[in-house]
């Protein structure tokens, strides 16, 4: 299998999740995977083109979609949203009614990173790779929505209850949890205008994580972890911090654990070293 | 918002068509809205029986004045300016639980999304006005440069009529301002935004669906 992929990152990751794209690169190399970015990529428009402009909906994904059929490559994406939104324009694409600028068949793959990665394959080369497995890390990992529904589209079976991440967070080691709120939405961009309905759509989470007896959260979507992560920045003080992973970070530490660092995990505001460091993972 | 301003807000509001004794059951243009609101989202609202199982799905169906389940009713019956007058369509957060467990396929989510849009160019002052402005700021950032910076977006929303002073008064500002501390001091700021070379396609696209 050619190991070459298109890399969408996305908006996010150039900005607030820039922790995730440091790691994403680690672990893509550890795997001996080649992520080329797609060259002058566009924003996907996200929720804003979907809720104001349902034909640049199909149209700024597009562009990136044609971009990468042009380098003959499939696409991978780290962001939930991006995801789904690629995949809608490309649904789209492929009903044929819109006018599109750019030659584009709408015939190239779109992987979510979690299920690229978890497919038996690459959990066996990961498993491998893994040289120091996060042993007694207790975790319940966060899906979101834009991951998994709506699932005609997505392509998710499993959107109950889904487990590309339980996989990689227990191929990394980690003691993963089962819990209820896996595809509970965290509110998404609501709190721009409405911050009580975001805080009680977050605080449930986090609620429950540690309910469920969980010492982290293991999420792949960068809103997500900027919900879960930003609402316990001034709550320190009366709950223990719930450190909120992309689970690229946990499978880095895994990967180096000789070499890492709590410069790895300082973009964090619950910060995860004093647990790490606890469970003698990180020096 | 408390209970019972929602549960005001429930009412039908009062406009001369919808007097008691006067209203419609079908409304002004028979199954017109109907059809349309089908024929642009591809959703399949006609199937809707009133199970309620989008309602109880959504995780924010507190907070709406039409609840999911009445906004199919509503569009079947043709009650297209309550819609477009409703918090519902901006509260929506497009998680999508209503369209995975519609037993019908009805497709709710999409339709609250394609009726924010309608509101959107309706002319109705939105109930929800910061969420309204940001959509639309965001796109102008999207055209702007191609991507989308973080704080450069943000900074944008605050320079638009009335943001800023509405959150002075309700004392977002102040959280606003000490988050961006927070996160400049955990270097998730990028200050200088990435412009995209071939920024005029994008611009393209925006010209050409204005008809220019």
């Amino acid at each position: 299998m050619a190991q070459k992929l298109a890399f969408y990152p996305g908006c996010s990751l150039e900005g607030m999740a820039n922790d995730y794209a440091r790691s994403i690169a680690a672990v893509f190399e550890q795997l001996d995977i080649t992520l080329v970015e797609i060259e002058d990529w566009s924003c996907c428009g996200a929720t804003a083109a979907h809720s104001l402009d349902e034909t640049m909906a199909v149209l700024l994904p597009a562009r990136n979609l044609a971009a990468a059929e042009k380098m003959g490559l499939d696409i991978v994406s780290p962001c939930a949203n991006c995801f789904n939104r690629l995949l809608f324009s490309r649904a789209m694409i492929r009903k044929k009614i819109y006018d599109i600028p750019w030659p584009v068949s709408g015939e190239i793959e779109v992987y979510d990173m979690t299920r690229f990665l978890a497919r038996p394959e690459m959990v066996a080369r990961i498993e491998q790779r893994v040289l120091k497995p996060l042993k007694g890390l207790k975790v319940v990992c966060y899906y979101g929505c834009q991951m998994v529904r709506p699932p005609r589209l997505t392509g998710f079976t499993d959107y109950e209850n889904p487990l590309t991440l339980d996989r990689l967070a227990a191929a990394a080691g980690a003691e993963v949890l089962d819990w209820s709120y896996k595809t509970t939405c965290c509110g998404a961009s609501i709190g721009i205008g409405r911050r009580d309905i975001q805080e009680s759509l977050t605080a449930r989470l986090l609620e429950k994580a540690r309910e469920t007896g969980a010492e982290a959260i293991v999420v792949s979507c960068p809103l997500c972890q900027a919900n879960l992560d930003l609402f316990q920045r001034d709550r320190a003080p009366r709950r223990p911090h719930l450190p909120v992973f992309y689970f690229t970070e946990l499978l880095r530490l895994a990967f180096e654990a000789d070499k890492g660092s709590a410069d790895w995990f300082r973009a964090h505001i619950a910060d995860p070293v004093p647990l790490l460091r606890a469970k003698d993972l990180l020096r | 918002m408390t209970e019972k301003q929602a549960e005001s807000q429930c009412e039908p509001a009062e406009s001369p068509s919808d007097a008691p004794g006067r209203r419609r059951l079908i409304g002004d243009r028979g199954s017109h809205f109907l059809n349309r609101m089908e024929a642009e989202t591809g959703a399949n609202v006609a199937a809707c029986y009133q199970c309620e199982r989008c309602t109880n799905a959504c995780p924010v169906s507190a907070y709406m004045d039409i609840k999911p389940h009445q906004v199919i009713r509503h569009v079947q019956l043709g009650w297209r300016d309550e819609l477009l007058r409703s918090a519902t369509v901006w509260v929506c957060l497009s998680c999508e639980m209503c369209t995975t467990y519609c037993p019908n396929e009805v497709g709710v989510a999409e339709t609250i999304l394609h009726l924010r849009s309608l509101s959107a160019r309706s002319g109705i002052a939105p109930q929800e006005r910061q969420l309204a402005v940001f959509h639309q700021t965001f796109l102008d950032e999207l055209q702007r440069f191609g991507r989308v910076n973080e704080a450069w977006l943000m900074a944008a929303l605050n320079r638009k009529p009335g943001i800023l002073g509405e959150k002075w008064r309700t004392g977002q500002l102040k959280t606003e301002l000490e988050l961006g501390w927070t996160l400049w001091r955990k270097g998730k700021l990028k200050l200088l935004p990435q412009r995209c070379a071939a920024i005029h396609e994008i611009r393209a696209l925006y010209r050409n669906r204005r008809g220019g």
